[in-house]
């Protein structure tokens, strides 16, 4: 009898309470894209700080010329990654030049600011050279350099705006036999690079330089702060922006509520008329709200987590093909906060029923 | 007549129509505050991407090519190539110059300490100029370089002063050499005292910098600098900018000129200064772009889904009013109104509560909005002017909207079924 009371309410008023479910349902919506957006941002937008390259770079200390070449595996054994570098200067055309060494592969991940025409890797026998190096020498893609008489194939031609412009960037090897750094056992970089995740950063380094006693392990400032202040402003003004608009769609749905049960005092009226307990009323109220509530935060769910999904694939494409993106853990809070505000708005109206009079309300008043 | 009903109606039920207003408001704040900080957040971001560091490096136009490892150069001084230092400020001339937050002449050169060379830079720190116009600007590597960290005190070079022999000097150098703020070093036969201690992590703490007049009197070069250092405020690269200017059309060369693109900056640095070349640095200019992107995007994303249920919202609740009167238009029609005064009556009544609504709504929004800017950027947001009038009026659309297809319904059912309640 009372579920047949519920249901046919609902059936009756279909225009009306669509209206006050599509309310619903929006806020919903918007509260599951916001929160799916929010938790996730900080990964996404410590991912797009990976293109400034190294923000660990250790260095000779004190009268050292050289970095031993095991802080790379060092390094890497910290989960970051890591590149040596070698330093010195060649002859090209009997003009000095500076020739730079590393170890290609393991540099891509850290020289992605370089815009290269060509490849952005040279094998043996092969060599980079800076845009300024190239314009001065008269240089092109696929002709042959002579390097301190050895002659490489040019596979691209860098420009950074640094330091590249005006090198000659072979592999590690040959830069390290050029500049005649010891082999084997105890090969040496002039520097390492490194690139730790923001959040391991201080961990990473203080493990490095208690294992390089003899290096200078330096944390670049510019980059780790620059990085942790703009995730931490974007974080904030997510959470503000996300708090706000949750709380005024609550009140706004929660007048939408009210108005559900204020509307109806006639309803009311003739319930109390023919004998119905306030609590029983007050119940039929409850449950139709719930009915209400829970289908829209179902279908609000649904609709945020495909909006979210949506902007992270508009936004940030890269990390959209590692199939994350939505964050399921937002259903309870989110289902939560619906039903509580579904209620809350309810029961505040509800309170009306006890003061109405059959009498007063049938007459028209 | 037609006034008076309009407000009749509202002093009729001052209740339901304030809760009709507080839901417009409320769905014009959200769309408000929203819009507010996405419009701003962009410039708020690049601001402190500027902690990065210079973005532009300008340089001799070298006939020879620079051999120089970790600041130290091993090119034989014979022809050297400069930018005269008098010539350094109309950096700030160009058509961008409210763009450029910084910039730092640099004097390179090379010091023997200890046995062992150490590169040695003559900077301006902070230096007070007159810019073209007579207004006070401020240059030198703390407009740049803002955060470094320094353990002493920055030099104080506001005023020329090439007798003051003191030094700051980068982290490395001082650990190898046991420095402290407030010792000496001998640099150049010169008695200098330590300043300050610079710790940056980067390549300058292998680094000395002294005023740049003093190191030009040491080595003998007056006037004369070998780079610059630039710090500007871009927009992003988009294909636009990757074009080469020299083949744009008229038309579109302007664009690229007015649009404070890295390479039209560029550019306009070398108009002023011809002996120089400006490159961007790519690794802080190309992220420091792509950072922005995503942020700008991800934050107009969100604003439009804002948007959209703000709208939602506002187009609902009117709905659900006109819905409810369904019985007060049967009457109006009953009593020989015509669809066209009853239309005209609510839509009239409709546009105010939007008009009230979405004025209350978009204060409330601006505020809010302001509130994020100073809670997390620690100054208020600038929001266009244009933004309130513009959120007021489509508040009055969404209600119009939102309260025309039930009304057209309403009209359409024949008065007598709609008195006796039903569909």
């Amino acid at each position: 009898m009372f579920w047949t009371f519920v249901l046919r309410a609902v059936q009756f008023r279909k225009r009306r309470l669509t209206l006050a479910f599509a309310a619903l349902a929006v806020s919903a919506t918007l509260a599951t894209a916001l929160f799916s957006v929010y938790s996730d941002i900080e990964r996404k937008m410590r991912v797009q700080f990976r293109g400034f390259g190294a923000n660990i770079v250790i260095a000779p200390s004190g009268g050292e010329e050289t970095v031993p070449l095991t802080a790379v595996a060092l390094a890497e054994r910290q989960g970051a990654v890591a590149a040596p570098f070698i330093y010195s200067v060649g002859r090209v055309e009997s003009e000095p030049v500076v020739v730079a060494g590393t170890d290609f592969r393991r540099a891509g991940p850290l020289t992605n600011y370089w815009r290269v025409d060509g490849s952005r890797a040279a094998g043996p026998g092969e060599c980079l050279v800076g845009a300024n190096v190239a314009a001065h020498f008269r240089l092109k893609l696929g002709q042959k350099l002579e390097l301190e008489g050895v002659p490489c194939t040019i596979r691209g031609v860098v420009s950074s705006g640094g330091a590249e412009d005006a090198q000659v960037i072979v592999p590690f090897d040959i830069a390290a036999h050029l500049a005649g750094f010891p082999e084997g056992g105890k090969a040496a970089a002039s520097l390492v690079q490194v690139r730790a995740d923001g959040e391991r950063l201080a961990s990473v380094q203080a493990a490095l330089a208690k294992q390089l006693p003899g290096a200078d392990v330096r944390l670049l400032h510019a980059v780790a702060e620059t990085e942790a202040n703009v995730v931490l402003k974007i974080r904030s003004t997510l959470f503000l922006l996300t708090a706000l608009i949750l709380a005024i769609t609550t009140l706004c749905v929660s007048t939408n509520f009210s108005a559900l049960v204020l509307e109806r005092s006639k309803e009311i009226g003739i319930l109390k008329a023919i004998g119905a307990a306030e609590k029983k009323i007050a119940a039929l109220f409850l449950s139709e709200s719930l009915i209400l509530g829970v289908g829209s935060a179902a279908a609000g769910y649904g609709v945020g987590l495909f909006v979210a999904w949506w902007i992270g694939r508009q936004i940030f494409p890269e990390s959209a093909a590692a199939g994350i993106g939505v964050d399921y853990g937002v259903f309870l809070p989110v289902t939560g906060v619906t039903l509580a505000m579904a209620t809350a708005a309810t029961l505040a109206a509800a309170a009306r029923i006890w003061r109405i009079k059959p009498a007063v309300t049938l007459r028209g008043e | 007549m037609f006034l008076r009903f309009v407000s009749q109606s509202i002093r009729r039920s001052p209740r339901r129509k304030a809760m009709t207003v507080a839901a417009v408001a409320m769905g014009t704040a959200v769309a408000t505050a929203m819009l507010g900080v996405m419009l701003d957040i962009g410039d708020r971001v690049n601001r402190e991407m500027r902690s990065l560091g210079a973005n532009l490096m300008v340089t001799p136009k070298a006939q020879s090519l620079p051999v120089e490892i970790g600041g130290i150069s091993y090119r034989p001084v014979s022809s050297q190539d400069y930018i005269p230092e008098d010539q350094v400020q109309k950096i700030k001339s160009t058509f961008w110059q409210l763009n450029i937050t910084g910039f730092e002449p640099v004097l390179k050169a090379v010091a023997s300490l200890s046995g062992r060379n150490v590169p040695v830079e003559g900077v301006w720190f902070r230096r007070g100029l007159r810019g073209a116009d007579g207004s006070a600007l401020e240059a030198g590597l703390r407009t740049v370089n803002g955060k470094w960290k320094v353990d002493g005190y920055w030099i104080d070079d506001r005023d020329r002063n090439d007798d003051k022999l003191d030094a700051m000097v980068g982290g490395a150098v001082a650990r190898r050499l046991g420095v402290k703020p407030g010792d000496t070093l001998q640099l150049f036969g010169q008695q200098f005292t330590v300043s300050g201690v610079i710790s940056t992590g980067g390549e300058e703490e292998d680094r000395i910098f002294i005023r740049l007049e003093v190191l030009q009197r040491l080595v003998n070069r007056r006037n004369q600098v070998d780079a610059v250092q630039v710090g500007a405020l871009t927009k992003p690269e988009d294909d636009f900018a990757r074009k080469d200017p020299a083949k744009m059309t008229p038309k579109e060369y302007d664009r690229w000129y007015c649009t404070p693109y890295i390479s039209s900056i560029a550019h306009q640095i070398e108009e002023v200064l011809p002996m120089a070349a400006a490159r961007p640095i790519w690794r802080v200019a190309d992220n420091e772009g792509k950072v922005l992107d995503k942020i700008r995007g991800l934050m107009m994303l969100i604003t439009l889904a804002a948007l959209a249920s703000a709208g939602l919202t506002v187009w609902s609740v009117m709905a659900t009013t006109v819905l409810e009167r369904r019985g007060e238009i049967a009457i109006m029609q009953a009593t020989g109104a015509g669809n066209g005064l009853v239309a005209a009556l609510f839509s009239t009544e409709v546009a105010l509560e939007g008009a009230i609504g979405g004025l209350i709504g978009s204060w409330v929004g601006l505020l809010l909005a302001a509130w994020v800017g100073r809670a997390v950027f620690q100054t208020a947001l600038e929001t266009p002017a244009m933004l309130g009038p513009v959120v007021v009026g489509a508040a009055v659309l969404a209600a119009v909207a939102g309260a025309a297809q039930p009304l057209r319904r309403a009209l359409l059912l024949e008065p007598a079924v709609a008195l006796r309640g039903g569909e």
